[in-house]
């Protein structure tokens, strides 16, 4: 057991490595310069050689690269090219603000999708189980633009029940940290992205959960525990969906990770200064040390939720014994 | 002596052949760039995408569809915006490139349009004139009106100019397109527009007063402000947010012209002698005074990190000198007539007991890495917080000689020109910062409460033509076709009617510098094609374009 973990540990940080080289190459292979983005005086040669050394720019390639992986490796990310500012500070700012939003749509999402995947299979074919596919399915299909653009027309700007967007009322100061949750007017602004979010990222958990609700319920045990005589929301809680929850792990884990980055369109939607809008912003102004950065924590994300859930398999799941042989 | 004479022949031989090789190869090579009789070579039209500017690729598609009407083979190539300026201004790689030269008060100099559009020297990278235009004659009035610093005889040779550069024709101008802009009636008067920036000028932020609210004025930008370092600053949004909180020496006043502003009195004693004297009294927000010691900190301290917005300007300085605590006395290299407007009505003025220190006690070893967080300045608003990606808030500072008459500004990023039109809709936004989508403006204006308008701009959208590819080296050529684009169409379908058609680089916008004989071509294909044909240009069965034979 700590033999596998060790082992897929050190599996994680090499793919760390290689996705952080590929991106260091990725964005200078791009077309483009992080020097020439606006017609400017600032476009004279001089200027531009200037904005190259300030840049760090006018080294050797594989020098920048050397000074990329311990830079990253350190955490000492550099500055941003367009706003002089540390990149850490600009990430943890933009990254709490993304997790706040997806925190919010990824609870929502697993707590109903899970339950309504469970209920749904339960009662097969009836009119929930039909009624709550088709749902999910339009909303998965329509892009969050659509969906949240159509949340905004009628809830916002006619019944006037919602702010537009952005993450509080301009002019008001929310405190920082969790202190933000405190406050009703960011609540307020919280609940239209939420439930944008959330209904494009419902059907996921929720078919999942049904499927796999079917697969357990055809399983003998199940037979014997309503043969046993247990209550049907006993049954279906305590044994078949426990063991059905197993595979929606394994997906909702890759489905935060690609969440966080993945919700631009939201973002841009509600005007919420999140990370994916950051990603944008920095790969279409090649602002290197910016755009690295924020794709390297993605990818840390994705593969970290995808170890964490590969190792929480062998406690969920009991048949998954690993380094020691097992009978059957 | 014979071996000499062998010798000496033999030399004279090879020069000879090298001489035909080299006068077939030119010959060739004339024959290659001009294809006499061949098919006018197909074009692309380069451009930004819509995500950028909606106006862009509709305009490229319609003026591509007019070429091909003349059996010219044209297609529009709209390709994400920095790829555009990498393509054109780096590697002078394109045909054609339809762009917004955006009214930036730099640009009512005519400084700009003249010189750096049509130098021949510009044609470098990075250089402005990407179209390679090169006539010795606008090069000659392209610098005298440089030179000359009385504003009456430059007018003259920047009218002359004018009308050289429309004759020559290395860009059309397509349409002077308004500055679509809309505020809130019920919470906010007095706005004051100016030329290329509406009512999102600075003249607005100093004069416009609330009439309900708390005092505070929330304008809309889709744009999240970048840097808030006055060095590194190198884009217009960024200079119109921090030229609310650093003072400048000149300030563009909204008729176009430098005003003193810092300066209370100013003397050109000789075409390369600038003598300013500063007002009394001024403050940094932190209190300590303004004095000419500060201004010739901030003219030093920019020579000497090359603050790359300013590079070019500065390379006319010669030296800056106090005289007196109030007194500076700026010496030229060489005189330099848009020296006033575009370096003294530009650079922010520092104050040398914080700047001094940067970057030795920062943690950066560049000041162009300097994040400037908390800026002061002593401009007619103070810095307040700046709440990255979201909004930033300035308020009135009440000691400044020109203090605002609102409490402060709140500038707030929307997610796109929809969500910013819906703010202020529904009341939450008062103002717009810059240009609106003009289609929805025409929704705005029939809202209450509501004026949405354009707003006179001395910036223009244009074709540029790569003046040293066939068939845009010819002259006649790029005369004839600026008679097929459908401007008008243009102006009504794509840009909801908010612009005028364009003839002139300097814009009737620009009252004192446009000259008014440079009209706009009518749209006319009967004539480009008489003139194509003047030209030598003919027509197959198929009506595709030739070259002159």
């Amino acid at each position: 057991m700590q033999e596998y973990i060790i082992r897929r540990i050190f599996y994680t940080l090499l793919t760390l490595f290689g996705v952080a080289t590929i991106l260091f190459f990725i964005f200078r292979i791009m077309p483009g310069d992080p020097t020439a983005q606006v017609i400017s005086p600032a476009l004279d040669e001089v200027a531009q050689a200037r904005l190259k050394q300030a840049y760090g720019l006018d080294r050797p390639i594989l020098m920048q690269y050397a000074l990329y992986l311990k830079n990253m490796a350190t955490l000492q990310w550099g500055r941003s090219f367009t706003s002089s500012r540390k990149v850490f500070d600009i990430m943890t700012y933009r990254f709490w603000n993304t997790i706040f939003l997806m925190g919010a749509g990824m609870c929502l999402v697993l707590v109903i999708g899970t339950g309504l995947g469970m209920v749904m299979a339960w009662r097969r074919q009836g009119p929930l189980d039909i009624g709550a596919t088709v749902v999910a399915l339009i909303f998965q299909s329509a892009p969050p633009f659509v969906s949240g653009l159509l949340l905004l027309m009628v809830l916002s700007y006619r019944l006037n029940l919602f702010p537009t967007g952005g993450m509080h009322t301009p002019g008001v100061t929310v405190g920082g940290g969790l202190a933000i949750f405190l406050s009703a007017d960011f609540l307020h602004h919280l609940v239209l992205p939420t439930i944008t979010v959330a209904l494009y990222y419902l059907a996921t958990p929720m078919l999942i959960m049904r499927d796999s609700m079917l697969e357990v319920m055809g399983s003998d045990f199940i037979e014997l525990a309503k043969a046993k005589g247990l209550a049907p929301h006993v049954v279906m809680i305590k044994h078949a969906a426990r063991n059905a929850l197993l595979s929606v792990v394994t997906v909702s884990s890759l489905m935060v990770g690609f969440a966080i980055g993945g919700q631009v369109l939201v973002e841009s939607v509600f005007s919420w200064p999140g990370m994916g809008q950051l990603m944008v912003e920095a790969a279409s102004s090649h602002d290197y040390p910016v755009a690295q950065a924020t794709f390297v924590v993605l990818a840390a994300l994705v593969i970290f939720l995808n170890l964490v859930a590969d190792i929480s398999y062998c406690y969920l799941d009991p048949r998954i014994k690993l380094g020691k042989p097992t009978g059957s | 002596m014979r071996k000499q004479n062998e010798h000496r022949q033999i030399i004279f031989q090879t020069l000879a052949v090298l001489l035909g090789l080299l006068l077939v190869m030119s010959s060739a090579a004339v024959l290659a760039g001009g294809k006499p009789g061949a098919k006018v070579d197909a074009m692309k039209i380069l451009t930004a995408t819509a995500t950028m500017d909606p106006v862009r690729p509709e305009a490229a598609r319609v003026i591509a569809a007019a070429f091909q009407s003349i059996g010219w083979d044209v297609k529009a190539n709209p390709i994400d915006y920095n790829q555009n300026i990498q393509k054109v201004l780096m590697e002078h790689d394109y045909d054609m490139w339809l762009v917004m030269l955006s009214g930036a008060s730099l640009r009512i100099d005519p400084n700009i349009f003249i010189y750096k559009k049509h130098f021949s020297g510009q044609y470098k990278k990075g250089g402005w004139n990407w179209e390679g235009l090169s006539v010795p004659e606008i090069d000659r009035l392209a610098l005298s009106q440089q030179k000359e610093m009385d504003v009456s005889k430059r007018k003259q040779l920047v009218y002359k100019a004018q009308e050289l550069i429309k004759h020559y024709q290395s860009m059309s101008v397509l349409a002077y397109v308004q500055m679509t802009n809309a505020y809130r009636s019920d919470r906010i008067k007095n706005v004051v527009p100016m030329m290329g920036e509406g009512i999102g000028s600075f003249w607005t932020d100093i004069n416009m007063e609330v009439i309900q609210g708390d005092g505070y004025v929330r304008t809309g930008i889709n744009a999240p402000l970048k840097n808030m370092n006055p060095l590194a600053a190198k884009d217009h949004l960024e200079f119109m947010e921090l030229r609310m909180i650093y003072d400048r020496l000149f300030r563009i006043a909204p008729n176009g012209k430098a005003e003193p502003w810092a300066v209370k009195s100013y003397k050109i004693v000789d075409p390369t002698t600038i003598e300013l004297t500063l007002r009394k009294g001024m403050k940094f927000h932190d209190g300590v005074e303004v004095t000419a010691d500060d201004v010739k900190f901030t003219i030093d301290y920019h020579i000497r990190w090359k603050a790359p917005f300013f590079i070019d300007s500065l390379r006319h300085l010669e030296s800056v000198e106090t005289v007196g605590k109030y007194g500076i006395r700026l010496k030229l290299k060489d005189p330099y007539a848009p020296f006033i407007p575009n370096l003294l009505g530009a650079i922010f003025i520092l104050p040398k007991h914080i700047w001094q220190d940067i970057p030795d006690k920062v943690d950066v070893s560049d000041p162009l890495n300097y994040a400037n967080e908390k800026p002061i300045g002593s401009g007619p608003f103070k810095f307040e917080y700046w709440d990255r990606g979201r909004e930033l808030k300035v308020s009135a500072f009440k000691e400044h000689f020109s203090a605002p008459k609102v409490d402060g500004i709140i500038r707030v990023v929307y997610g796109s020109h929809d969500a910013m039109a819906a703010a202020i809709e529904k009341g939450e936004c008062d103002r717009t910062r810059y240009i609106m989508k003009p289609s929805l403006l025409m929704d705005l204006k029939k809202v209450k409460n509501v004026v949405a308008q354009g707003y006179p701009n001395h910036g223009f959208y244009t074709l540029s033509y790569h003046t040293r590819r066939p068939p845009l080296d010819d002259p006649a050529f790029r005369r004839a076709i600026d008679y097929v684009i459908p401007r008008q169409l243009m102006i009504e379908a794509i840009l909801s009617g908010f612009g005028e058609p364009g003839g002139s680089v300097i814009a009737p916008a620009n009252k004192f510098w446009h000259n008014p004989t440079v009209k706009p071509n009518p749209e006319d294909i009967n004539k480009a094609r008489q003139m194509l044909k003047d030209a030598g240009y003919w027509w197959d069965k198929q009506g595709k374009l030739h070259y002159p034979k």
